[in-house]
């Protein structure tokens, strides 16, 4: 339970500097401190608190830096949406306690992670069939098809197929990982695996293209060819299919931009935005004058100069794919490397968990969501700083959206139960363990 | 399988920190060229809901205000095109220039120069409130001044030489800084150059009023007295060329006093080659050539006088022959200076020999009221030992009476000139530097004509007069 006193002190802190953030916001907004500024505060601590009895009820031995680090990240997201958008805030602070709620279920239905290796070929399917979906009934915003529309109601399947499909790899290469990495034929004075065992890779190469070229979603396709060369290589440990990755990125790359015009627009815009300022280089550049409006120690929560004066953000999209910059004007530098540095905990902790985890799809399945969530980061971050080229997907727990929030939910309860059984294996009682043999 | 998930998170782990990286790049080092970038609407917009601090005039009249329209605040300019060129302009699209451009930070509330309250204001997240900027123009004399423009091309800058504050800088033709973005596209294209302020940024052979500095080079390092005597014949031929008079007029046996009362090209020039190079530029240096005269203007808007070629200003050091010399001392050759410069000059001598910093901000108040920082006058250069002022005054005295001069005088007041007639493009560049009164000087003014068929002391004279008997008439002057 000592880790569980931990989780909620730092939950405290994480609670604090909500409380924090939206008295400055609400303060930037109405020029005053109201206990309206409080009541966000007070819902957002709830729902932790919440979160927090589940996981001392069902997991109580595991990690306790995750949650607090993604109630941190939520906060700010949260702050940050309500400073340029309040309506736009009261939806995601309703998706938060959908979230909450889905991450409840996940713990009390799901229990323990390992039931999901006998599904991962269901679950495999489903998130080919999320994908498909999307293609087949998905509606086209900012020129990518990811969102499907259901009446009002409308969410972006691609996030919770990201997390299929980890757990769909981790369990096919951890049965598979001893075939892959024997060494059956020589090439260049390297041992090689056999052509045969390429095919997977090949497969999910073939997939992220056909996400690119049907959905032009050029952020999510490299993000799951990404995390499938991660995957592949940690569980052969052989650098050769890293390599092999790599390649078929480069080759998958050259034919996305020769064959796709949205690709070669990103790619043109990444090298000169300059020449594209008044078009569609536009909001690339918005964003960096809005980072470096913010400076080193920032303009302050709600006092940066984020929106014009009819309501519109300077950087269109900002809620969803832009709230890097939002962030880094109005905490300037420092917040923004702090932003980073809290997402680099929260991948660290997870790569912890797959290091101590007993088992090879344990093992698989945290380091995979782990690289999934540091990768989806840099991805975006790195698009929004024109580090990479721009490719619209979401800040996990920060930028606005509601799928984005539970699919990352749900990650972190997969991670949690990781950690769980790890920790339950390792130092638990006979009891414990025999419970957990039980679920 | 663990050495390869630590390895995937080394890599990943790299890959952040080089967002960090490129997040300080773009925070930091890149910073400041992003927010400069015109592309970057964002940054001006923010500068347009901030109320602007007024700029007002040494009395405390507001020359441009500000009015609120809807969530904006909008320039006005109460006096209309009053000292246009000093004042500039704060403009979205065109940028700004002028004391709206040097005093920004003031004007726009960022300064640190005003106060305790504006630091809190900008703790609390409030939105600045421009400080005002006072300047040393006195209304009357900037008028005269204007007045005395009208209808021609030139400049006008008038100066306490005793404090260096500048009372008055006018420039001809001028633009209305409230209609800008309107006018611009005919502004920038028009061959009178509206835009620029002549009184600072325009380069003019000096002529004749040159020969005041040459004068002095002369009596400080005792090459000559004012008594020395010269003949003149109309000629003067020097390494294989000559100098001659204005109107090909011959005067004979002359002293400096007398050369320098009808203005005799060839005693000046003869003079010059006594000096020789080194003391003859080292003379107007002294007087502050050379040297960027300390305006609280931007950078741009204040020219450097001395010697150019091609454009750019050449080296005081830079060759030159006998020939080259003598015309350099009667103001010609490549000599070119600017209107503030010779009413520099003009103070120089009046105030005993020492220049003092020319300024046009006398003091900035806080949006309380309260005055933070006042300008405190200090000296520039010194050009002239006291005695040889007073020699040079007593000289310059006598153009007013009895030479070139005599339309500069005014009823009952010494007035001390020099008129200067250089040959630009086939017409001429009409000059009249002075000071009033001689013996204990309020004002120095210097007046330049562009493209006139008269004088110096047909054209220039005059309206120097108009401008200094506007200034004696004030009381305080800054």
């Amino acid at each position: 339970m000592r880790a569980r006193n931990t989780e909620l002190a730092f939950l405290a802190l994480a609670a604090l500097v909500a409380a924090a953030a939206y008295v400055a916001v609400y303060a930037g907004r109405y020029r005053e401190i109201s206990h309206w500024s409080l009541i966000y505060a007070g819902i957002y601590v709830v729902i932790f608190a919440l979160l927090h009895l589940v996981v001392r009820l069902r997991l109580p031995e595991a990690d306790p830096y995750l949650l607090p680090t993604a109630a941190l990240l939520a906060a700010l997201g949260l702050a940050e949406i309500y400073r340029i958008d309040p309506a736009l805030a009261l939806l995601q602070g309703r998706w938060l306690v959908v979230g909450a709620a889905i991450f409840a279920l996940t713990v009390f239905i799901l229990r323990d992670h390992m039931r999901l290796d006998r599904y991962r070929y269901t679950i495999g399917l489903i998130g080919l069939l999320l994908l498909l979906l999307t293609i087949v009934a998905g509606t086209v915003i900012n020129g990518a098809r990811l969102w499907i529309h259901v009446g009002s109601f409308s969410f972006q399947p691609s996030e919770f197929a990201k997390i299929c499909i980890v757990v769909f790899l981790a369990g096919y290469l951890n049965d598979k990982k001893e075939i892959l990495s024997m060494p059956t034929s020589r090439f260049l004075g390297m041992s090689v695996p056999q052509a045969k065992d390429f095919g997977p890779l090949l497969a999910v190469w073939a997939l992220s293209l056909l996400l690119l070229i049907f959905m032009r979603d050029f952020g999510m396709s490299l993000l799951l060819l990404a995390i499938f060369i991660a995957l592949i290589y940690m569980a052969t440990s052989r650098v050769v299919y890293a390599l092999a990755g790599l390649v078929l990125f480069a080759v998958g790359a050259a034919l996305a931009y020769q064959f796709v015009g949205h690709v070669q627009e990103r790619f043109a815009i990444w090298i000169d935005p300059w020449h594209y300022a008044a078009t569609t280089g536009y909001q690339l550049l918005q964003s960096l004058f809005t980072m470096a409006d913010g400076g080193v120690i920032g303009q302050g929560l709600g006092r940066g100069y984020l929106l014009f004066p009819n309501g519109t953000p300077v950087v269109p999209d900002m809620p969803t794919d832009f709230i890097f910059s939002a962030i880094a004007n109005e905490l300037g530098l420092v917040g923004a490397i702090g932003l980073i540095l809290l997402y680099l905990v929260f991948v660290w902790r997870g790569f912890h968990i797959a290091i101590y985890a007993s088992d090879g799809f344990s093992k698989l399945l945290a380091a995979g969501l782990a690289a999934a969530f540091g990768l989806q980061t840099f991805i975006i971050i790195g698009g929004v700083t024109r580090l990479i080229p721009l490719t619209g997907i979401t800040l996990p727990f920060v930028s606005y959206g509601g799928s984005s929030l539970l699919a990352n939910l749900m990650l972190v309860a997969l991670l949690l139960m990781v950690s769980h059984r790890a920790n339950v294996i390792r130092a638990g009682t006979a009891e414990e363990r025999f419970r957990l043999a039980e679920a | 399988m663990n050495r390869a998930i630590s390895r995937t998170f080394l890599v990943i782990g790299l890959l952040l920190c080089a967002l960090i990286a490129n997040v300080v790049y773009i925070q930091v080092i890149d910073a400041s060229n992003l927010k400069s970038n015109p592309q970057n609407r964002a940054q001006i917009l923010q500068q347009e809901r901030i109320k602007r601090g007024n700029i007002t005039a040494y009395d405390g009249t507001v020359i441009a205000g500000t009015r609120r329209e809807g969530s904006y605040w909008v320039r006005t300019y109460p006096l209309g095109d009053f000292a246009t060129h000093v004042v500039g302009y704060d403009s979205l699209r065109y940028g700004r220039a002028g004391i709206e451009k040097s005093m920004n930070d003031v004007l726009s509330g960022q300064s640190t120069d005003l106060g305790v309250q504006s630091w809190i204001d900008r703790v609390l997240g409030r939105r600045p409130r421009g400080g005002t900027v006072r300047l040393t123009l006195v209304p009357e004399v900037q008028r005269a001044a204007q007045q005395a423009l009208s209808g021609q091309r030139g400049a006008v800058v008038a100066i306490d030489p005793a404090t260096g504050a500048i009372l008055a800088s006018a420039s001809a033709p001028t633009y209305s800084a409230a209609t800008l973005s309107k006018d611009w596209p005919r502004l920038s294209k028009e061959t009178s150059a509206p835009l620029l302020n002549r009184a600072m940024q325009a380069l003019y052979p000096p002529g004749s009023s040159f020969k005041v500095v040459t004068a002095g080079a002369g009596l400080r390092d005792g090459v000559v007295t004012p008594q020395t005597r010269y003949v003149d014949t109309g000629v003067y031929r020097v390494y294989g060329g000559k100098v001659v008079n204005y109107g090909g007029e011959v005067f004979g046996p002359n002293t400096l006093t007398q050369a320098l009362t009808f203005s005799i090209n060839t005693t000046f020039g003869k003079l010059g080659n006594q000096l020789r190079h080194s003391r003859l530029i080292g003379g107007a240096e002294a007087f502050g050539f050379w040297k960027r005269p300390p305006v609280e203007l931007p950078a741009g808007e204040v020219r450097v006088s001395g010697r150019y070629g091609d454009g750019s200003l050449l080296p005081p050091s830079a060759p030159m022959d006998p020939l080259a010399v003598a015309w350099a001392a009667v103001g010609q050759e490549k000599v070119l200076a600017t209107p503030l410069q010779m009413a520099l000059v003009a103070a120089g001598v009046a105030n005993g020999g020492r220049v003092m910093k020319p300024y046009m901000v006398d003091s900035v108040i806080s949006p309380q009221g309260k005055t933070t920082a006042v300008t405190k006058p200090g000296t520039w250069t010194v050009a002239l030992d006291a005695d040889t002022a007073a020699e040079l005054n007593a000289m310059m005295q006598e153009v007013v009476k009895v030479g070139t001069g005599t339309a500069a005088a005014l009823a009952g007041i010494s007035v001390a000139g020099k008129t200067g007639t250089a040959e630009r493009a086939g017409a001429n560049q009409a000059w009249f530097i002075a000071f009033a009164p001689a013996d204990a000087p309020r004002v120095a003014v210097a007046v330049t004509i562009e493209d006139t068929y008269g004088t110096g002391g047909e054209v220039a004279a005059p309206l120097a007069a108009s401008v200094m008997r506007a200034a004696l008439a004030q009381g305080r002057l800054p």
